[in-house]
Parts: structure tokens; sequence; C-alpha cells
């Protein structure tokens, strides 16, 4: 069955969709930050804020910087962790047996791409290597530089703070070893390996009939890595 | 995956140059601001319009007296400044007598607490603040 044509908004429905959606809830929470900011700056007897100051704040780049930095660990575990480890029956799962990085031709890599393969699959040597992990590579480069923005952006926020409450201000390595920075990576590291975990449990016996991140409605809950 | 994150970290070193660049500018300024205010020479009129709105309020009813008849009688030794420390919108300068906290307003920088003393992990302790 030859795939529909379809048009650029149609064909990238999902990820404009996606990229719409986080563009608003940025707006959202830049409007809500700039409210809360100011309320505690109020409390303090320190002078409010304006928009534009507070969306270039330190303190609105660790809010938005330690969320990113969230997102991509857990995404770069995922992409490692699925290629070794299994969930009997789950969607997100390979089957049992399958474990590891698996052979050049069930990959098509090498002598075994087709025609419409990417170049760096066939060319083999470091260009095949890189991208044969670029997808985990990717989401861990981000991880670490979002964790980096994050850990700065969080020191001068903590220091503003600091002053404001006329307390004395850290050094780097002073806020590295904060409770305030490992506060802030903890408690977003705990909610993505839930997230990933539960996903991972209950694609084994709930359904979403439709969606690629399900089971077919009728697969058996035995039934691992089938999609509907 | 090379294009997006050397921009990334070309966004981030610029980014990083231009803060510090204004930094030494908003240092000198807060310097200023916190050494004017301390000058037991300068007019007492001079030196409370230097202090933030919600601490000029507290200090007159504290005092119950206008900020200018009574500035002259509080513990602000002033001296050489010593350090400076500037993040974001708040500000701290050691002086050799004092430690003076400012904040950033329409008006420029201004004093939030003046005449504090350290208590350790505790926030400074002063007698010109804000409520």
């Amino acid at each position: 069955m030859t795939a529909p044509r379809y048009g650029f908004l149609r064909a990238n429905a999902l990820s404009l969709s996606f990229g719409g959606l986080f563009l608003v809830t940025l707006v959202g929470q830049a409007i809500a930050g700039t409210a809360d900011f100011n309320a505690r700056q109020v409390t303090n007897g320190l002078p409010t804020v304006s928009f534009l100051d507070y969306v270039t704040s330190s303190s609105f780049g660790v809010d938005v910087m330690e969320n990113w930095q969230s997102e991509y660990l857990q995404f770069f575990l995922y992409v490692f962790a699925t290629v070794w480890l299994v969930q009997r029956g789950s969607s997100e799962s390979k089957e049992p047996g399958q474990e590891g990085t698996e052979s050049d031709r069930e990959q098509q890599v090498g002598p075994h791409a087709g025609e419409e393969s990417p170049s760096w699959a066939r060319t083999g040597g470091w260009r095949t290597a890189v991208f044969s992990r670029s997808l985990g590579l990717l989401m861990g480069v981000l991880f670490l530089l979002t964790w980096a923005a994050s850990s700065v952006a969080g020191w001068a926020a903590y220091n503003s703070e600091q002053l404001g409450q006329r307390q004395d201000p850290v050094s780097y390595a002073g806020y590295l070893g904060e409770a305030d920075f490992w506060n802030r990576s903890f408690q977003n590291w705990q909610s993505e390996m839930l997230a990933v975990g539960s996903m991972a449990i209950f694609a084994v016996y709930l359904r979403q009939r439709g969606s690629p991140e399900s089971k077919p409605v009728g697969a058996a809950h035995a039934d691992t890595g089938q999609t509907g | 995956m090379g294009t997006p994150t050397t921009l990334r970290l070309a966004a981030v070193v610029l980014a990083t140059a231009a803060l510090g660049g204004c930094a030494g500018l908003q240092e000198d300024d807060v310097a200023r601001v916190a050494g004017a205010f301390e000058d037991p020479g300068a007019a007492p009129a001079d030196r409370c319009a230097l202090l933030a709105p919600s601490t000029l309020e507290t200090l007159e009813s504290d005092e119950s007296s206008p900020c200018a008849d009574v500035i002259g009688q509080l513990p602000l030794p002033g001296g050489a400044v010593e350090a400076v420390e500037v993040w974001g919108g708040d500000a701290q300068v050691r002086l050799s007598g004092d430690t003076v906290f400012l904040t950033d307003t329409p008006a420029g920088w201004r004093v939030t607490a003046a005449a504090c003393q350290p208590r350790g992990e505790l926030p400074y302790d002063c007698e010109v603040e804000g409520p």
C-alpha cells in the first residue's frame, strides 16, 4: 500500500503540534513566573520587575533549563536502556532474546544498507559508528549542556536570592554543593524515571487504539514489541 | 549533531563575555551608590534619596522622624570599598566599616539594608532595613 500524498503540515503534524504546544506553555510559564517572582519581591520589600526583565533573568533561565536537562536525561537513558533491557509484554520494549545492538543485516548497515538508506549507514568506518549512536549521543550532549546551563543559571538565581535576603553569595563550586542545586536536579529526575517506568509497565496491560505507543487492542499481554 | 551543538556553545560563550562586560559597569555604579550613602560629609537629603522606597518608609516609621533628621545618628561608618557582588537585580558592597545591600530600581541602584553585622549562616542583622 503506497503512503498517501500529504502536504508539509499534515506530514509533520506531530512535531508541529508539539512545537506549538511547547511555545504556548513556555509563554504561560513566563507569565506565571513573572507574577510569582514579583510576589516574592514585594514580600522582601524589593521592587517588582517587568516581563522582559524577568524572561532575561537567571531565575527564569534556571526554571527552564532545569526542566530541559531532565527531559534530555530521560531520553538519553531511555534510548540506551532499551538496547539492553527488556520489559516482557510491553510495546516500549524489544522481544526478550533480542538484547544488544543486533546484527548488521537486521540494522541495514554497511553492505546490508538499501538504496534509500542514509549515506552514513552505508559508508562504514567512523561515520557509520557515529551515525549508529547519533540519537543517544545527541540526547546525552544536550543533557550535559542543559545541565551545565541550569547549574550556571541556578547559581546566579541563588545568589540573587541570597542578596535579596541579606545573605552572602556563594562561589560556583559552593553552589554545586548546595541543597538548592541537588534538590532541583533530583526533583526533576525522579519524575522522568517515574514516567518511563510507568509507561513501560502500563503498556503491557493497557491499550490505546490507534496509537503507535500501544499494542493492538487485541494483542495478548505477553506479546512484546508490537505497536498498534 | 555538530551544528546545533556548536551554535549553542558559541551562544553561551558570547553571552558570558557580554554579561562579564555589563557586570563591570554595574559594579562601578553599585560601589558609587554605597559609598555616597555611607559618606558622613554628604547632605542628609542626598543620602536619604539613595534608600530604596520600602527601606525609607520602614526607617521613617521606626524612628518616627523624617530620614534627613535621623540619618546622621545612625551607625553608618562607611569606609573604602573592599568588595562588590552583583547578581541580577541585587548587590552587596563590603566597605571597611560596614556591609550594604542594594537593589536595582527604575531610578538606579538603591540601598535596601545598611549597618549590617554578619551572623554566620543567618541573614545579616541590619539596623537600616526594609519590611
